[in-house]
């Protein structure tokens, strides 16, 4: 279940694929999409609950999660040549869609 | 005179311009048909498919010299009347196709027949003929972007292939004389201004003549002279019978690979003539092979697979073709087979016109049997106490083992005294013996840590027996594993074992008891390297098989023994995939939860020397 918010955003920027910090070896390019914003609108009473539990420190050491903003739709696979001319595909690399989970 | 086809024409295209105004009775090309004899007259038509194009009564040829005429004067009316190309609207050039046929005798039938009908085709052009002063030479001497060459079939009768002149052009200056020169075995009729090839030709000589055309132009001051190259192609004929070059015989020795579909020696015939791949259905030299032996046996166990292959004779630039005989098995022969004999194979050059036209091959075979045994006497391996399950405790394998193929061999282990207690029986529970469908080597692993444990069981002495799959032979040889450490009264209950894999660092690495560790801990390797790696850092029950880019009989026993050598999932980050399964390279450390595996470069690495310690060695420096 997840709810589309104004807050969440899906942004990209265009990178080298050595950029990506996977230790591929190559000269290819590509742009990469990743979600960000605030998910305070998709907030529900159990987070409000959440909140103040923690806040009035009544879940001793105890986080759990928030709404927070991920991808809800990956992009297509990306394939490319390294510098030894071999084939890599890059799955669930980059961010299709956005949502509050 | 070999294998006489009759007429063809030695060219399948032929291209001119024609221009709105040039009157009836112009010409505008010639064709030419090779003839076998002196004797035969070629009879030239134009010929139609089914749908005769409206232009085709402007057109006539020549039934005797094969010169290609207009009927009729070409009015501008004419153009307008052709079919626009839909893609240039306003073009002033029209594309019209014809075809001509050549038949030893005359005819009434306008249809094309056979495959030897050329191309004829014109452009009409929306312009009147340039006048001599808008002519340069060049379109004087040479067909404007001709671009076919002559194929001429050797061993035929000489004559005319090809009109130099350009028939639409003749009267254009009247001033101006024309001629024209060609090298030897060409030459050129000065009164008909046609190419004629003098003598017959040999393709095994030559395949190609690459003439130099001079078309000498003589004006009233000056002599011009321009040159075009021409490539004249021989066609090739079976006029050559197969020969040897060295060997009719070979000796063929079939001991370890024994399996269905191996192939042994080859034979190599050699034919001067060429094998043409396309179209398939052509039969020019053409080889048929023939088994000789009638013995049962010999046809269900051996074949042989011919194929061919076209070479250049190391002599020359002429092209000739290997016929390669190899000797396949037909089935997998059984390891006791134990026979000799000869293989006699004839090859038939079946469109081969002469005598002599097959070569016999002979091939000389001897089938060994394969001994099934032991080289060691006794293994002997050592096991300590604390090893987890599915620890690899080593591997055995019969003699030349590596090297069958064709038919399997089966290991099973048993207890080598069967008179011992049944508390010892059960001791020997401990190990246990796999091997993979593929695989020759049969693996020791620890099957059961309670009763390697246990302290009455001691040194632990088994049998182990190979077994051909049909049973025809079998082997044994002692095996004794000496179990080493303290045996371990207190962890009698059923131990709980991880995955090594897990582990992403060295300290908890080495304090996991993993699943398949020989030792009883996990081992780590460090990878030194940059960039994605085969020696990348990693968590292993065994270094020695994990990970070794092989997922062997006893880690696929259990995923979590060895997933880097066994994953089938994808790999998430830097990485590389193996063959079939596991990691081939990874960046960084690679570590598994179950069977999903991720490779990353851990910055805790890099963070060890952090700016503090950066300082210390610069100043310790």
């Amino acid at each position: 279940t997840s709810v589309q918010t104004r807050g969440c955003l899906l942004k990209e920027v265009h990178l080298n694929v050595t950029d990506l910090g996977l230790g591929y070896r190559t000269k290819e390019e590509l742009i990469f999409r990743y979600c960000s914003g605030p998910c305070v609108e998709a907030e529900t009473n159990y987070d409000k609950i959440l909140n103040n539990l923690t806040h009035n420190k009544k879940l001793d050491k105890d986080t759990p999660s928030r709404t927070c903003c991920r991808p809800i739709a990956f992009d297509d696979d990306l394939s490319f040549l390294d510098d030894n001319v071999v084939y890599h595909t890059l799955k669930k690399h980059s961010a299709r869609k956005c949502g509050c989970v | 005179l070999l294998g006489s086809t009759g007429l063809y024409f030695p060219q399948n295209e032929y291209t001119e311009t024609v221009y709105v105004g040039q009157p009836a009775g112009t010409p505008i090309l010639q064709v030419h048909a090779m003839l076998d004899s002196e004797s035969e007259r070629p009879h030239f038509y134009l010929c139609w498919p089914i749908r005769i194009p409206s232009y085709s009564q402007w057109f006539q040829m020549d039934i005797n010299t094969g010169i290609l005429s207009l009927n009729k004067s070409l009015e501008e009316s004419d153009f307008a009347l052709l079919p626009q190309s839909s893609r240039r609207k306003s073009w002033p050039v029209k594309k019209l196709i014809l075809s001509a046929m050549v038949l030893p005798k005359p005819t009434r039938k306008l249809q094309c027949i056979g495959k030897n009908s050329p191309r004829l085709t014109l452009y009409f052009v929306n312009a009147t003929v340039p006048q001599c002063a808008q002519t340069d030479m060049e379109e004087l001497c040479f067909p404007h972007r001709d671009t076919s060459n002559p194929h001429i079939m050797e061993n035929r009768f000489p004559g005319a292939l090809r009109q130099l002149r350009r028939l639409t052009r003749l009267g254009i200056c009247p001033n101006y004389t024309i001629s024209y020169n060609t090298p030897a075995p060409f030459a050129v009729n000065e009164n008909t201004t046609e190419l004629v090839v003098t003598a017959p030709l040999d393709r095994e000589e030559s395949e190609i003549y690459r003439l130099l055309l001079v078309c000498t132009v003589l004006t009233e001051k000056i002599e011009t002279k321009l040159r075009t190259s021409l490539d004249v192609f021989v066609n090739d004929e079976d006029d050559n019978a197969p020969y040897l070059n060295g060997t009719d015989t070979v000796e063929v020795v079939i001991s370890f690979n024994r399996s269905q579909d191996a192939s042994f020696a080859t034979l190599s015939v050699y034919d001067r003539d060429l094998t043409a791949i396309y179209p398939k259905d052509q039969i020019h030299n053409k080889y048929v092979g023939t088994m000789l032996n009638t013995d049962p046996w010999i046809k269900d166990t051996f074949d042989i697979k011919g194929t061919f292959r076209e070479k250049k004779a190391a002599s020359g630039s002429i092209r000739e073709t290997v016929h390669d005989y190899q000797l396949v098995l037909k089935r997998n022969l059984y390891v006791m087979e134990n026979r000799t004999l000869q293989l006699d194979y004839l090859v038939n050059d079946t469109t081969y016109p002469g005598l002599e036209g097959t070569v016999l091959l002979h091939y000389n075979i001897t089938v060994l049997p394969v001994p099934i045994r032991f080289t060691n006497i006794t293994y002997l391996f050592t096991l300590t106490r604390r090893a987890s399950v599915y620890a690899q405790v080593g591997r055995i394998c019969v003699e030349n083992c590596l090297k069958f193929d064709g038919f399997g061999v089966t290991y099973r282990l048993e207890v080598a005294d069967k008179n011992v207690s049944a508390e010892l029986q059960s001791c020997y529970a401990a190990i246990s013996i796999t091997q993979s469908p593929t695989d020759m080597w049969g693996l020791l692993y620890v099957n059961d840590t309670e009763a390697l444990r246990r302290p009455q069981c001691q040194d632990l002495q088994y049998v182990v027996i190979a077994q051909e799959e049909h049973k025809q032979l079998q082997a044994s040889t002692q095996i004794l594993i000496v179990l080493d450490g303290e045996a371990d009264k207190a962890s009698q209950e059923n131990q709980h074992f991880l995955s090594c894999a897990e582990s992403r660092q060295r300290g908890d690495c080495e304090a996991v008891q993993g699943l398949g560790a020989t030792t009883g801990r996990c081992q780590w390797r460090q990878g030194t390297e940059k960039g994605i790696s085969e020696n990348y850092s990693t968590c292993s029950p065994d270094l020695r098989t994990c990970p070794d880019g092989f997922c062997d009989a006893v880690e696929s026993k259990d995923m979590l023994i060895c997933p880097q050598d066994c994953t089938t999932e994808n790999v998430i980050g830097g990485h590389e995939k193996g063959l079939m399964f596991g990691i081939k390279a990874g960046y960084g450390t690679c570590y598994c939860y179950s069977e999903k595996c991720f490779c990353e470069k851990d910055n805790v690495e890099d963070a060890i020397c952090d700016d503090m310690c950066k300082t210390i060695i610069a100043t310790a420096l």
